[in-house]
């Protein structure tokens, strides 16, 4: 399972709302971080989160097993590192 | 070791200091458009070893008691260059993300105190040039005649001691990553998460005493 951190911050929040409704994902919480993992490929897109983009470009705080895939200024997807 | 050497000492700017080769244009920006009073200056004749020229060292109130400062050297030609500011002097191919990192960012404590200020420079000869809000911040900008950008900002939110923690942990990061030559965004958030992991049993202790204010 490979993992992404978000920082628990009322900006990240809508982030972390839209990546929970892929069926593929799993979030629960790290101390200050929502913690999201998945075992295959997941997308968030910006327009649903409502997010600015300074705040879009600045939201993940850590990868483990995940490379991001695409980070533009509507589409983050995270792919499994290999 | 005394009983200081742990404690965090600094109570902000004194003075942040930098050349003119423009006073009129210098005291007209900071004292007549944006209203910061003159509360310090020094008319010195120049002296030294070296052939320093005459000078005065002028200083407007920025807030809280902390100061910006100038230099003016009576006969001193600006220095040749392209681009830049009146400090430094650039080529054409250094890219413009570049030579806006550096700058000054004054604080405000309300959206009608930033309105103020918008309003005060898009009444004068150095308008408003962007206004931006960032993740936890809104701020205009602007370059004073020297070249310098002003950036002027508000918080749009207090900042959590979640926030100080993880500010902690992505300078760690990125001391490790750099310094093992490995300087990229996705070595940074790996390395992160990594310490994310370690440190998940210490949440509670970290939070309670970030080490930002310790």
């Amino acid at each position: 399972m490979a993992s992404v951190y978000f920082l628990d911050v009322p900006e990240n929040r809508p982030v972390v709302e839209v990546a929970e409704r892929s069926q593929q994902v799993h979030v629960t919480k790290n101390g200050p971080y929502f913690e999201i993992s998945a075992a295959e490929p997941f997308e968030i897109d910006r327009r649903a989160t409502g997010a600015r983009h300074a705040v879009w470009y600045s939201c993940v705080a850590g990868i483990r097993g995940f490379r991001i895939a695409g980070w533009d200024k509507n589409s983050l997807r995270f792919e499994i590192q290999s | 070791m005394n009983a200081l050497h742990d404690k965090h000492l600094v109570r902000g700017v004194d003075h942040a200091a930098f050349p003119t080769f423009d006073p009129v244009g210098t005291v007209r920006f900071y004292r007549d458009v944006l209203g910061f009073p003159v509360v310090h200056s020094i008319c010195a004749a120049g002296w030294g070893p070296e052939k320093h020229p005459d000078f005065i060292h002028f200083f407007f109130d920025i807030g809280n008691g902390d100061r910006i400062a100038f230099f003016y050297y009576f006969g001193l030609e600006p220095l040749p260059g392209g681009r830049g500011d009146a400090y430094a002097q650039f080529d054409d191919d250094v890219p413009e993300f570049f030579l806006g990192s550096r700058h000054l960012a004054l604080s405000v404590e309300s959206e009608d105190s930033l309105n103020e200020y918008q309003r005060r420079l898009d009444d004068s000869e150095w308008a408003t040039e962007m206004r931006v809000q960032h993740e936890t911040i809104e701020s205009i900008y602007t370059h004073d005649p020297n070249g310098y950008i002003v950036e002027i900002t508000r918080a749009l939110r207090p900042v959590t001691p979640q926030e100080d923690v993880d500010a902690n942990l992505t300078i760690d990061a990125l001391v490790d990553v750099v310094s093992r030559g490995d300087a990229s965004i996705h070595a940074l958030l790996n390395r992160k998460a990594e310490l994310i992991v370690e440190r998940s049993d210490d949440w509670d202790t970290l939070l309670a005493q970030p080490e930002a204010t310790s």
